[in-house]
């Protein structure tokens, strides 16, 4: 069986000639059928209307014709802007941090649970775990909001428990050092099980008789997970890996924002939640997309990097 | 089943076709028999026979404004239909922009427009909205009240000296007063009869009352100590309030060390802009009110908690709160009786002194006219009514038949209808009023309708405890217009001055006021962010206003 | 088959090791603890949508429920866009879903073979929308000029596919169809189309159930493209009501609302913030076990016979 076959062994990268490419399509045009439709779709809804970035280099008001010469074109003035921007490092340290942070805690553990559920041999007690553990991603971000305000306040439930047992309670919403482990960690509370649902699927298709033949061998449960089901997800743990990489400069708003308070500004205010500040503040179209378009650049480079290191690590990538 | 998606896609994109423009279809307004001079009369001969489309975001609770009987009532006046296309506030608060970038989905005009100063010059230059004041001459009601307020008109008129919005005048004079201090007497009561606390006397609890800071500090030192709501738990909150919120914050605290403080940080002293964040006075009353927080005699959640969360800290099963500042207690707390409003605190000075909030009751931005609208003339003679006494009540609050009775009282005035059981007043207007287009002053209060018994009591309150002692020569900043320079330099250096001042400020409150060192520091970061530019172009902005 | 039932039987008389009893005390130790966690605030959730906000705020509710009140669900029901919301959203997921699928599984499929050509370009061109965009303003437009707008079958066309998805398929694919089986097949006479419907499909449920799951989960859970593309009520779909009574708190003054009219609101918005989540997950939560049933082991087994 082989494993990590989603990424492309590129090892053997061979230049395929004019020749051999005509007939290589001749022989296999009907397998693009599958894909046209979709390619259609993305060509019409996503790349279209891809000329709107423009607005970046143009001080824009909507109405205006983007792409008429006669535009408020500013070359690089909103991206200047940006960089000069009384708390510029501010946000991308934060940025960054928040998300680093959130990967690093929150990457494993889905698979860790996933790993663990499928050894259970109670497929029923594995069933409920399951239901129970994603049920949680189905909460709106303004009621989780809430719930953390009330049981991480300054009286909330939390606190009330510590002090009843003797300790001075924390200050999770009125101290800067407490915002990225309560926003963390009350994102992972809420995704993981979620999350933990595709590397289930993956597990779901191992070959049970593999497992038959290593309890025959004299295999512990440990050593089964761990040389059987772990190289059976590896792929898909590989394709999420980048896949999460390349967002992770992404931190959506609406959380931070109502986790925001004026003690935690310095580590809480984001690339986005800044952004979002502008566009309702006044209108600033062409200097918020000049500065969703550095965020882009900033996510390609690092995905770059990412499939770099994972080709010169393993050997594959993900083209 | 792939080709027949290709199909579908295919005539889908064929679909584009022929694109609607909207164009101007001119009315003949002798032949709809448009007048204007008679206020009460219909705009045009026959009921219906033109119509507008209006776009007006709502909030959920409302009513369709196609359905609201004030909005059909007064159809019913002019004869002139309003296509009402309402949409949630969320989903305009998205959609504005793209709207106005779609312009064949321009409306006639957009009621609850919330147009900045921005959007007004962008929009009144790229020749998307027309200009009002043209119109003026077929709007009677509206032309009476500019020339009674040439105040209002000044609010309105744009850096290029057109109006290109209708206002919104709701002046009850509570606006620049969002405080009010509010004292619980039965635990003070407690205090003075167990001797904790001598220097006052049981008969001097009420309305009015004159404490020193010190003295109030002591007071809130021994409702922190001691069970004074009797349940055994630590959860008195000594005082409480919303930090930086609009009303019920902070400001009156920092105005006993003789600032006129608001939550702009800024205001007007002789016509002066002032501001306040940057004295001596404001980092002595930082340094004293982070004790406070220290010793946990203020709630330190008013760092975090919303309005409505607030609010509801003062209806647990049992009492919590044992002074707070909003601008009235009856919806703070289940026993507003026990609560009785404090004189603003005497400081360090000697003197009780508080500032005032730049809130506006004249706003402008609330209804804008598109230059695709065939004779705006029809469309404004109709919206004009709204500014009768009559109908802005009733635009304000709700119809007659519904929120009013039909019947006027023996002064020529609305009389309120009791209210439906299972409902508020609030929810009962959120659902039949409208609100936008109205002018409600002094004399319509007078003669027209009544302003809620709750605006009242909160007038009077003010009238005793607060108006008396503003710091002599402030007054709010008025609603003053500023140039497109002006609001492009405003739009980064005012945002990064509060977002500064807020952060630092909240840190140090929470763990020690500022050194010496530190607040020097903080005012230099303020002169590097912007902030001399920023009072220029508020004075600047003020004097053009006023000139 | 009689095989494996024979070793199924053989598996349950072979006795666990030391370590393995370990490792299961260690897995339902750490299980349990992860369920109690996430399971308390849920519990949370439904008592909080029966108990007065105030108690709730004040933090006397946390064990039970205090001061009971229907009125977080009476206030729901009695809106009549719920119900309406609730048959939008179930038709805009089914055939939302669908149409996601169409264009989800054929294109994993095809990505994941190694004989498509272009394939460089293709995963090129899909990657780079992941990370750029025109903007609101332009889409919209678009979608405007497809005569989308204020039409309930954006809610179906619009978010068509998922390049994430697409990915996640093709590396399901790459992983799990051996090529030996589809050189079987194509011995056998089989085309690209009926290898695809007859021999990959079948395959491919626990997938397909995957991405039926996330699609699904996430038609139900939109409520963006409503909120720009809908302006008649009666297509909202049940998020956008439940948004629109629970976000009024946020937004300033827009409508010239007044302190008392927006202190309103939120109260009522904070009644019915936790019924709305149970009103709005619970035909989810009932679904998924539906879902679950295709992830069941050993699918291929069968495949070799």
């Amino acid at each position: 069986m082989n494993s990590a076959h989603l990424l492309e062994d590129n090892t053997s990268k061979e230049q395929l000639k004019p020749r051999k490419k005509q007939s290589n399509f001749r022989k296999n045009w009907k397998l693009l059928i599958f894909i046209i439709p979709t390619i259609v779709y993305i060509f019409i809804f996503a790349y279209l209307p891809m000329y709107g970035v423009v607005i970046a280099f143009q001080d824009f008001a909507p109405g205006d014709d983007m792409l008429s010469l006669n535009a408020n074109w500013v070359g690089f003035a909103n991206f200047t802007r940006f960089f000069n921007e009384f708390r510029f490092k501010q946000l991308i340290v934060n940025t960054f941090m928040l998300s680093i942070l959130g990967f690093i805690v929150g990457f494993p553990l889905p698979i860790i649970v996933a790993l663990l559920l499928n050894s259970l041999k109670s497929k029923k007690a594995s069933n409920i775990f399951q239901r129970i553990f994603y049920a949680p991603h189905f909460i709106s971000v303004v009621v989780m909001a809430g719930m953390l305000y009330l049981f991480f306040g300054e009286y909330g439930l939390v606190n009330n428990i510590v002090r009843a047992l003797g300790g001075s309670g924390t200050s999770y919403f009125l101290k800067a050092s407490m915002f990225r482990p309560l926003f963390i960690f009350s994102g992972n509370w809420q995704d993981f099980g979620w999350s933990s649902i595709i590397y289930l699927a993956a597990l779901a298709g191992v070959d049970p008789h593999l497992h038959e033949a290593a309890i025959v061998d004299g295999a512990s449960r440990v050593r089964r997970i761990w040389s059987i089901d772990l190289p059976a997800i590896l792929p898909t743990v590989a394709v999420m890996l980048i896949l999460s990489i390349g967002n992770l400069m992404s931190v959506g708003h609406e959380k931070v924002l109502l986790m925001q308070t004026g003690a935690n500004i310095s580590v809480s205010e984001i690339i986005s939640t800044f952004v979002y500040k502008i566009g309702i503040g006044g209108g600033q179209y062409g200097y918020a997309t000049a500065i969703g378009l550095f965020n882009s650049v900033i996510n390609v480079v690092l995905l770059v990097i990412a499939n770099l290191s994972t080709r010169k690590l393993t050997g594959n990538s993900i083209w | 089943m792939k080709n027949k998606l290709l199909v579908g896609l295919t005539a889908l994109l064929c679909l584009t076709g022929c694109q609607t423009t909207t164009s101007k279809i001119s009315i003949d307004i002798d032949e709809v028999g448009y007048q204007w001079e008679d206020t009460d009369a219909p705009v045009i001969r026959e009921k219906g026979a033109v119509s507008f489309d209006v776009i007006a975001p709502k909030n959920a609770l409302a009513d369709n404004y196609a359905d609201m009987k004030v909005l059909n009532d007064i159809y019913d006046e002019t004869y002139v239909k309003i296509n009402w296309r309402n949409m949630s506030e969320t989903s305009y608060a998205t959609r504005k922009n793209l709207i106005m970038a779609n312009k064949n989905e321009h409306p006639d005009a957009i009621y609850h427009a919330g147009f900045t100063d921005k959007d007004i010059i962008q929009y009144s230059s790229r020749k998307v909205i027309i200009p009002l004041d043209p119109y003026f001459d077929k709007m009677p009601n509206l032309t009476r009240i500019l020339d009674k307020r040439p105040d209002v008109r000044k609010v309105l008129t744009a850096p290029d000296g057109h109006i290109y919005s209708l206002p919104k005048v709701e002046e009850m004079n509570l606006l620049p007063y969002p405080n009010l201090l509010f004292l619980n007497k039965v635990w003070v009561t407690d205090l003075i009869n167990s001797g904790k606390i001598d220097f006052l006397t049981v008969a001097d609890l009420k309305d009015g009352l004159n404490l020193t800071l010190e003295q109030y500090r002591t007071i809130l030192t021994h409702f922190k100590a001691n069970d004074m709501n009797g349940n055994g738990r630590d959860d008195e909150l000594p005082l409480s309030f919303v930090y930086q919120n609009w009303q019920g914050n902070q400001s009156d605290l920092y105005a006993a060390f003789g600032i006129p403080e608001n939550v702009d940080h800024m205001t007007l002293i002789n016509g002066q802009v002032t501001f306040t964040a940057t004295s001596d006075a404001w980092k002595d009353a930082t340094n004293y009110l982070s004790g406070w927080v220290y010793e946990g005699l203020i709630d330190k959640e008013v760092f975090s908690h919303t309005q409505d969360a607030f609010l509801a800290k003062g209806k647990a099963s049992n009492q919590r709160l044992g002074s707070f500042y909003w601008w009235e207690s009856e919806t703070v707390v289940t026993n507003p009786q026990d609560y009785i409003v404090l004189n603003p605190l005497i400081g360090p000075n000697g003197k009780q002194q508080i500032g005032v909030a730049n809130n506006h009751e004249i706003t402008r931005g609330e209804f804008v006219v598109f230059a695709k609208a065939p004779n705006p003339e029809i469309m404004l003679t109709h919206f004009d009514r709204f500014y009768d006494p009559m109908w802005s009540a009733q635009i304000n609050y709700g119809p007659i038949g519904i929120v009013y009775e039909e019947e006027l009282d023996a002064n020529g005035k609305l009389v309120q209808k009791e209210i439906p059981a299972g409902l508020t007043a609030d929810e009962l207007r959120l659902k039949n009023a409208p609100l936008g287009l109205l002018y409600l002053s002094e004399e319509e209060w007078e003669n027209t309708v009544n302003m809620e018994p709750r605006a009242v009591l909160r007038l009077a309150r003010l009238a005793k405890h607060a108006v008396p002692y503003v710091i002599e020569g402030a007054t709010p900043i008025p609603n003053i217009t500023f140039t497109m320079t002006e609001i492009n330099a405003l739009a980064t250096i005012q945002s990064d001055v509060i977002d500064y001042i807020y952060e630092q400020q909240t840190l140090w409150l929470l763990n020690g006021g500022p050194t010496d060192a530190q607040f020097n520091t903080f005012k230099t970061t303020l002169e590097n962010i912007g902030l001399s530019q920023m009072i220029n172009i508020y004075q600047t902005a003020y004097e053009r206003f006023t000139a | 088959m009689v095989e494996a039932v024979k070793m199924r039987k053989r598996r349950h008389w072979r006795k666990d090791t030391i370590g393995d009893r370990i490792y299961y005390i260690f897995t339902w130790f750490i299980l349990i603890l992860l369920a109690a966690i996430v399971i308390y605030p849920l519990y949370f959730i439904v008592i909080a949508s029966i108990s007065n906000p105030d108690a709730i705020f004040n933090g006397e509710v946390y064990f039970y429920p205090l001061k009971i009140t229907f009125d977080g669900y009476k206030r729901l029901f009695d809106e009549p866009l719920i119900w309406s919301g609730y048959l939008n959203t179930i038709i805009y997921t089914v055939f939302g879903t669908a149409f996601n699928l169409l264009l989800t599984i054929p294109a994993g499929w095809a990505l994941s073979r190694k004989n498509l050509p272009f394939r460089r370009v293709i995963t090129w061109f899909m990657v780079i929308t992941m990370f750029f965009g025109g903007g609101l303003i332009p889409y919209y437009l678009l979608v405007a000029k497809l005569n989308l707008v204020d039409n309930p079958l954006s809610m179906i066309i619009l978010g068509g596919v998922s390049v994430w998805n697409v990915f996640v398929v093709k590396s399901y694919f790459t992983e799990n169809i051996p090529s030996e089986l589809l050189e079987a097949a194509q011995i056998d006479g089989c085309g690209e189309f009926r290898s695809f419907w007859h021999v990959v499909l079948p395959l491919a449920k626990p997938i397909i159930a995957v991405m039926v799951l996330f699609y699904a989960v996430g038609h139900w859970n939109s409520y963006f493209d409503a909120l720009i593309f809908l302006s008649d009520e009666k297509y909202f779909p049940l998020q956008l009501v439940l948004r629109d009574i629970l976000i009024t708190a946020e937004v300033t003054s827009q409508s010239g609302g007044s302190a008392e009219t927006i202190i309103e609101q939120a109260k009522i918005a904070n009644q019915i913030k936790y019924s709305s989540i149970i009103v709005s997950s619970i035909p989810i939560l009932v679904f998924y076990p539906l879902v679950q049933k295709f992830f069941k082991a050993g699918f291929l087994v069968g495949s070799f016979k």
